[in-house]
């Protein structure tokens, strides 16, 4: 391990850095549970600590710290000294943004890359500047190629939605927010089509069309729930028992305060066994289309979507159809909750009057 | 015994199908064979795992822990609680040896962090106030005493965000898992207060999703409000405030335990809500099916992974003591219904279980597939195990072997002794705050052991996630109270 140290350069070599005192990580000479460092990584970060009690804020600090993060991504301490030097030496934020998308993708994984785009990218010198839009809007194309490689990246997707929120919500960017948000509608349908199981994807539309504020063109609430809803049924259609689109639709009813028995009839065929003479009596419904030639039926989220609707029907005879469906869920389709479907039918029968 | 069947493609392969195709592959040969019947019954490999974690904490992490270096902390909370949970605990030269070194990262302007001379942060912080809560005692060189509590709460409120959040850390960023952090760290040290977290309880409100879990934050949106009594001041909307990030296994039981444990601050009228009844079904929706042995997934359409058993499988007992599932509300748990000793066989374990995921099936994954022959647990075969993973797992099969409840009568006995302090003018929520928190208790007899009781590992908070001895210990401590002896009530 040690012999490759030659090839390492080494602040404590680096008569550039003979000012700064470095700082030995731990005064206690036996801690526990230490880790085993390389020598490069203790030299920087034993430099680093020099510079923090130093309070350095010199230009090669942004060569250290760049070091360290490279080493050790998840570093904190070292993004949020390199912030501090950054500002203090007043850079050029958008040669810092480029710096980012080399160890963005390099370290997506990583939370710091992302948190340090959102202070470039919300400091005044971004966004206030007058490329404030081509900024913003690269930043949109640059998470967009990065979930086509990570496509379920949580900290890429809640930085998306921080984006949109932040910089496109509020009017003041007119025309062009009308623009990005007609643009991201488009590219939800395209990531959905490449995986209609990315439940990120689901959950970004819902954030677009529900939580986000009112986009230009959706000011009739009635056409976006139908629209929404209508979509959700169709991406149900080719794979029924996918639990996103489920989800999603039961968040586009609740959001909405719609009944569950508005959807009595697509679910029906969903809850069943396929009848071996179904092909015969197939009609075609625009509005509640029939599970594709492939689904595997009956599948367990419309029994549990069917269940629902029976419950809120509340009469006794509806709760013992719905217990019926619970029954089927805990014994045969999905035993593993059986648990938490006996409980709904304790839930429910208690309800009923005696 | 018919075999566990595959999730269903709708023969619509995707990404996702084909990433969970390969898993269950994975995990189906770490299925014993149900026609065998000569399956030993699983065994939690203890030996193995202590030399895991005696290793890690006496030789050192590899270099490959470097990537943690920022989170030295959880490397010793991870492992010493793995410890507590495995019913093992350090000699007094390794304790003390193991405070010394916490007390390094204690940064001079309060607040702890993830290494000597790193900027404090709330993630550290929690971390290394458990680990004192382990190792730590009162008096010089304890620990205890030491913590500067004055500079940890001005810590604490400079974070503080108008919309009720926190910053991790001065130019951090805000997620639940930080609040959860703080809201762990101010109830074990006597510091939280109705100042601190004013408008919290509406902020972790705010990131549950439509799934029903939560996210790891929320965005806030102001409008200049002109009856405002500060000229352009701004007023925080109820609506838009968009949960960042979809429903996730981690950050929905920070934000659960951070509900509960501010229940005690919410205001009488227009207090803000969460919705338990999607909460729960998109919990029990986490659960795998027996192909994937009943481990938990993080989010809808991703795969089962060790971590979540505490994460999601943790936060069943949370949500029971808000009055969603479990015994019914308002009896004392002790005195339900005698419960059978149960042996071990499948007949018989359902009948006697009020808790609403599969306890059993849980238990099995972690043993069949969480534990690595190496020693330590992991996130699924073939995966390598990991300090995180060992305690994530260790204490997820905790909080399935054992049903930890809220004791109204616990919760009183810890009034009656009650010495309040005359100056204080917030006694009342100290005394709730410290009662909630101690009145959990482990059910008589609903302990259940996959694998016999030779399986059995401590109990653990199911907020805290300290064992209650430990939790009592600091507590009492910091509220210079005493707590009254726990008696086992043995059934007739
Ligand atoms: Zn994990």
């Amino acid at each position: 391990m040690s012999a490759s140290s030659d090839s390492i350069e080494l602040y404590a070599d680096d008569p550039e850095w003979a000012d700064i005192e470095p700082v030995r990580q731990y005064e206690n000479p036996n801690p526990l549970a230490p880790i085993f460092y390389t020598e490069e990584y203790r030299d920087a970060t034993d430099y680093f600590r020099g510079v923090v009690k130093k309070g350095d804020m010199s230009p090669r600090v942004l060569d250290l710290t760049e070091k360290i993060i490279r080493l050790n991504p998840a570093h904190y301490s070292a993004w949020q000294y390199r912030y501090k030097v950054l500002l203090a030496l007043k850079s050029p934020l958008d040669l810092e943004l480029r710096l980012m998308d080399e160890l963005a993708v390099k370290f997506l994984k990583t939370y710091q890359v992302w948190h340090h785009r959102r202070l470039l990218i919300s400091h005044p010198q971004l966004s206030s500047s007058k490329s404030s839009s081509f900024y913003l809007t690269a930043e949109l194309r640059f998470i967009a190629k990065c979930l086509v490689v990570d496509s379920k990246n949580y900290h890429t997707w809640s930085y998306r939605q921080w984006l949109l929120s932040n910089f496109f919500s509020g009017g003041e960017r007119g025309k062009e927010e009308e623009e990005v948000w007609k643009k991201e509608m488009e590219w939800i349908e395209q990531m959905i089509e490449e995986d209609v199981r990315n439940n990120s994807v689901w959950h970004h539309r819902f954030f677009v069309v529900f939580q986000s504020g009112i986009r230009v063109g959706d000011e009739d609430r009635e056409v976006v729930r139908r629209r929404e809803i209508d979509f959700a049924k169709d991406k149900i259609s080719l794979a029924p028992s996918n639990p996103s689109a489920w989800n999603y639709l039961r968040g586009v009813l609740d959001n909405n305060n719609l009944p569950y028995s508005d959807l009595s009839i697509f679910v029906r065929p969903y809850a069943q066994a396929r009848s071996p003479d179904a092909e015969a009596d197939e009609v075609i419904d625009l509005e509640n289309p029939s599970p594709s030639k492939g689904a595997q039926l009956p599948c367990v989220p419309a029994i549990e979507f069917l269940a629902d609707v029976y419950e809120s029907g509340k009469s006794r005879d509806d709760i013992e159809k719905a217990a019926q469906l619970w029954k089927s869920l805990a014994n045969e389709y999905d035993t593993i909750r059986k648990k938490y479907w006996e409980y709904r039918i304790k839930e429910a029968l208690e309800v009923l009057p005696a | 015994m018919v075999a566990p069947r595959p999730a269903p493609v709708d023969a619509y392969p995707t990404d996702t199908s084909d990433t969970q195709a390969e898993t269950e592959e994975t995990l189906l040969k770490h299925i014993p064979d149900p026609n065998s019947s000569t399956n030993p019954p699983p065994t939690l490999q203890k030996n193995v795992h202590l030399q895991f974690l005696v290793r890690n904490l006496l030789q050192g992490f590899p270099s490959r822990y470097i990537s943690q270096d920022a989170s030295q902390p959880w490397l010793l909370f991870w492992t010493i609680q793995s410890f507590s949970i495995l019913q093992a605990g350090l000699d007094p030269n390794n304790k003390q040896r193991a405070i010394d070194t916490i007390m390094e990262w204690q940064h001079p302007d309060g607040g702890f962090g993830g290494g000597p001379g790193q900027a404090p942060h709330l993630l550290p912080t929690y971390a290394a106030i458990s680990a004192l809560a382990i190792v730590g005692r009162p008096g010089p060189g304890g620990g205890w005493d030491q913590i500067d509590r004055e500079k940890l709460y001005k810590f604490f409120l400079s974070l503080k965000q108008p919309d009720g959040s926190f910053l991790v850390m001065d130019h951090g960023e805000v997620d639940v898992r930080g609040i959860y952090c703080l809201l762990v760290t101010a109830s074990l040290l006597d510091l939280l207060t109705p100042e601190l977290v004013e408008g919290t309880p509406a902020f972790i409100a705010s990131c549950q999703t439509y799934e029903g879990g939560f996210a790891s934050a929320s965005q806030p949106y102001f409008s200049a409000s002109p009856d405002s009594e500060r000229e352009g001041a701004s007023t925080l909307l109820s609506s838009p405030r968009p949960p960042l990030g979809e429903a996730h296994g981690g950050y929905t039981f920070c934000a659960l335990a951070s509900w509960v444990m501010l229940l005690p601050f919410l205001p009488p009228s227009n207090a803000p809500t969460i919705n338990t009844k999607t909460l729960l079904r998109w919990l029990t929706n986490m659960q795998g099916t027996e192909i994937e042995l009943g481990g938990f997934k993080g989010r809808t359409n991703k795969l089962v992974d060790g971590c979540y058993s505490w994460w999601v499988g943790g936060a069943f007992a949370l949500l029971e003591s808000i009055g969603v599932g479990g015994p019914r509300h308002g009896h004392e748990p002790e005195a339900e219904h005698a419960r059978e000793p149960h042996h071990g066989d499948d007949e018989g374990w359902d009948d006697v279980d009020d808790v609403l995921f599969n306890r059993k099936a849980l238990q099995e994954y972690i043993l069949y597939a969480g534990q690595h022959p190496a020693g330590g647990l992991r996130d699924k075969p073939p995966k390598a195990a990991d300090a995180y993973h060992t305690l994530y797992c260790l204490c997820g099969l905790s909080s399935a072997q054992h049903h930890l409840v809220i004791s109204p009568a616990r919760r009183q006995a810890i009034y009656d002794v009650w010495k309040s302090e005359p100056s204080s003018s917030e006694g009342d929520i100290r005394k709730k705050v410290f009662a909630e928190s101690l009145s959990w208790v482990e059910e008589e007899g609903a302990a259940k052991f996959v694998g016999g009781t030779n399986n059995r590992v401590n109990a653990t908070h199911p907020i805290f996630n300290l064992t209650i001895t430990h939790t009592e210990g600091i507590m009492s401590h910091f509220y210079k109270q005493t707590v009254p002896p726990r008696v086992v009530s043995k059934k007739a």
